[in-house]
């Protein structure tokens, strides 16, 4: 689905990304760990090429991103993105905000873009919250709508930057949930995320990388149980006993 | 001072014509420099190359000059060239090509002040940059215009009277005509047109206050 050929990139002289290779398979749920500045979302963003590699080659779905004559937007309905921030347009409703993309970059009907906003507003809890407007809802309704709004471009990828790090601590179980519960329909997922007890649930895989290169990839049992990289060992002793 | 005499039917209507006058010469320009401010402001912050760099430097070099010159060379000096505009004309065109440029900062400004994330929000959806800046973009840009926009409207129409220096026959010209014809007179109408600018310039800012707080 989604990969990576000795990837370079470079922001100037400073080398973010090193030779990064890595493939992701249809249905898996890869969630990549590290610590801040190591590349990780830099890594993410270049699925949709929100960043662009220096070199190497990345595909999706078969489709080279750094060829020129790629229709990038085509390419981006395909990925749902979730943001950090959420990111929600805030001069548009909830519903609003879910139907803009499915009637303009994919010119299906209002009738049909409303009624799948509905589902799937539904599907992340919040059927209520249709008229509000973002600024109305907490930080986690606002994620959970940010989630809808990925997922009504019926995609067949959804990448997760930091989805739970701008939340207060008591919202962040209801976004996990509703991404546990893609993950559990055989969504692909690419997940940047501090919350080790979601990767090492729901992830098939734990990618760690450090200083733009991918230590270490494993599924996620033997990554947490045993690590062999001792940046590994000493980052996950930093994030779990504290 | 002669408050009564000064307040004639005849010149009443004489002020009246020339603040017509005055509020046509800034709707039009308003209009116009609204549409290029907009278009040069939008092509400036979407760093084309070439056609970006061209935005710039028109937008630089107007808003370096003085409105005053703008206004004396598009009737004195574009007629030596073979552009003969006519005063209202001439008066029209150099104060929207200066308020273009001021107004272009003023868009690109509010552009600017849109959070990163709005537009990655609605590029990595699959819409296109173009879809992205009008229907992302420029709807929430605008709501923070507003207030700058409206005050430099109102410059705008004050300035309309910049072109007394052509004779346009606006407000402050018509005050002149009557002023000299009867010195007492001076006083009395130059505080009636103040407070005929004044007016029209108030209410534009209340109206400006009024969408603040609904787009708020």
């Amino acid at each position: 689905m989604i990969s990576f050929g000795h990837v370079n990139k470079y922001y100037g002289d400073f080398h973010v990304l090193k030779d990064i290779d890595l493939t992701i398979k249809t249905g898996e749920v890869v969630v990549i760990i590290g610590p801040s500045g190591s590349g990780k979302s830099t890594l993410l963003r270049c699925i949709n090429r929100l960043e662009t590699i220096t070199d190497g080659s990345l595909t999706v779905k078969d489709v080279h991103l750094n060829d020129k004559k790629t229709d990038i937007n085509k390419v981006r309905r395909k990925i749902g993105m979730v943001f950090q921030h959420f990111n929600l347009y805030p001069h548009k409703t909830v519903l609003e905000n879910i139907m803009l993309a499915p009637i303009n970059a994919l010119g299906i009907s209002k009738e049909e873009a409303k009624k799948t906003a509905e589902f799937y507003l539904d599907k992340v809890g919040i059927p209520d919250k249709a008229t509000s407007f973002p600024s109305q809802l907490s930080g986690g309704q606002q994620q959970r709508v940010a989630i809808a709004r990925g997922l009504a471009m019926k995609p067949e990828i959804m990448l997760f930057d930091e989805p739970t790090s701008a939340l207060d601590p008591e919202m962040v179980g209801e976004v996990l949930d509703v991404m546990k519960a893609l993950a559990e329909e055989g969504m692909t997922m690419v997940v940047v995320t501090h919350e080790m007890g979601f990767a090492k649930e729901v992830g098939d895989r734990i990618v760690f990388i450090d200083q733009g290169k991918i230590l270490e990839e494993a599924a996620p049992v033997e990554f947490f149980e045993n690590p062999k990289e001792e940046r590994a060992q000493v980052f996950l002793s930093r994030i779990l006993n504290h | 001072m002669d408050f009564l005499g000064a307040f004639t039917p005849d010149n009443l209507i004489f002020l009246l014509k020339g603040f017509y006058v005055t509020l046509k010469v800034a709707f039009i320009s308003i209009i116009f420099s609204f549409i290029i401010g907009g278009a040069l402001g939008t092509i400036r912050f979407t760093k084309i190359p070439i056609v970006s760099n061209i935005a710039a430097v028109l937008v630089e070099t107007i808003r370096n000059l003085p409105l005053l010159l703008i206004i004396l060379f598009t009737y004195f000096a574009l007629p030596e060239i073979g552009i003969n505009l006519g005063i209202t004309v001439s008066a029209i065109v150099a104060l929207t090509i200066f308020e273009s440029a001021m107004l272009a900062e003023i868009v690109r400004g509010g552009l600017i002040s849109i959070e990163k994330g709005q537009m990655e929000a609605a590029r990595s959806s699959g819409l296109s940059y173009i879809q992205a800046l009008r229907l992302v973009i420029l709807p929430q840009a605008l709501r923070r215009m507003v207030p700058n926009l409206v005050s430099q409207f109102i410059s705008l129409l004050k300035d309309t009277s910049l072109a007394v220096v052509i004779a346009l026959p606006e407000l402050l010209h018509h005050a002149k005509i009557i002023q000299a014809q009867e010195l007492s007179y001076v006083i009395p109408i130059f505080l009636l047109i103040a407070l005929m600018y004044f007016v029209v310039n108030f209410a534009l800012s209340l109206i400006a206050k009024r969408l603040e707080l609904k787009s708020a």
